[in-house]
């Protein structure tokens, strides 16, 4: 299983690394630091599950995410943000998201969501 | 003069977009509006400078509204508004005297620094209690007159904006602190730092 952890904060993708890897052992995970980094590592190895903020610099989530499905339909996206609004989150799941998430994930958080997520 | 480096600012600007994310959308669903969100802009600096910038507003009149909060983690927020968006906000409550805007402002501030405040705290696991927010109304040249920057000679800014498209309402937020607060924040930003490696 590929994972990809796409966020501008270093705190927040090191801080969801570190939930996942407590989660799931060690795993092929890959960083991104905004959505074009993550269309391009998406491009290059085909990840299962991506890890996805809103607000970043350059590609923002919004942009990002049908870009990331174009290229991987089968993936599953994860919307991990600060933006809890109502309408933010129709938006990504719109977008096909698989869940929106609001930040931080802490180890708790992120066995509930995996579980969610494969039973999607 | 205390200065964050590049981690610091970085744990600090992720600590702000959540707790700026938590208080957006309370406001939005108070304003049934959707808010874009920004990513916050860190800085160090002294008030002189946070009053230099504000020479390059556009609008000549504002709704400044503050907000002071204490506990280890001490300071006040500050809520900006241009007269545009405070008239276009009125538009969108349906408010019709200067009173009752005055009042909406207010209570924006209030739901907004709040919220902003306390889920900050919340992420350094400590706890702020707030004093009643003041609202003034500020033409352009009399910023820098204004009471709450001549109580601060250096300031953590978290710059980041308010923006309902929609409604073209648009916001500044500024969170002032001072020199022993700045100590305590490096403190906590180390320790967050130390807990991921």
């Amino acid at each position: 299983m590929k994972y990809l952890v796409t966020d501008d904060s270093k705190l927040a993708r090191l801080s969801l690394i570190k939930s996942l890897k407590v989660t799931v052992g060690e795993a092929e995970i890959f960083q991104a630091e905004n959505g074009l980094v993550a269309v391009e590592t998406m491009k290059k190895e085909n990840v299962d599950i991506v890890f996805l903020d809103l607000t970043m610099p350059v590609m923002d989530g919004y942009e990002a995410l049908p870009k990331l499905l174009e290229h991987n339909k089968n993936a599953k996206v994860i919307v991990v943000s600060a933006d809890i609004q109502e309408k933010a989150r129709e938006r990504v799941i719109a977008l096909g998201a698989q869940l929106h998430m609001q930040k931080p994930i802490n180890v708790e958080k992120m066995k509930e969501l995996l579980e969610l997520i494969n039973n999607v | 003069m205390y200065n964050l480096t590049e981690d610091e600012k970085d744990v600090l600007q992720e600590l702000m977009n959540i707790a700026y994310g938590n208080a957006t959308a309370v406001v939005a669903e108070m304003l049934d509006a959707f808010a874009t969100l920004s990513i916050p802009n860190i800085a160090v600096i002294p008030v002189n400078e946070l009053l230099e910038q504000f020479k390059h507003l556009k609008s000549q009149s504002y709704f400044f509204s503050t907000q002071a909060f204490s506990g280890e983690f001490s300071g006040e927020s500050a809520f900006f508004i241009d007269a545009t968006s405070a008239k276009n906000l009125a538009k969108h409550l349906e408010i019709e005297s200067d009173e009752d805007l005055d009042d909406a402002i207010l209570e924006l501030t209030n739901i907004l620094t709040s919220t902003l405040t306390t889920r900050l705290a919340q992420e350094m696991q400590t706890q702020v209690s707030f004093s009643l927010p003041s609202i003034s109304h500020v033409p352009l040249a009399e910023i820098s007159d204004v009471e709450t920057f001549k109580n601060y000679s250096q300031v953590i800014v978290i710059d980041t904006q308010l923006i309902f498209e929609d409604q073209k309402i648009n916001g500044e937020i500024f969170i002032l602190t001072k020199g022993e607060s700045i100590q305590w924040l490096k403190r906590k930003l180390n320790q967050i730092l130390d807990q991921l490696f």
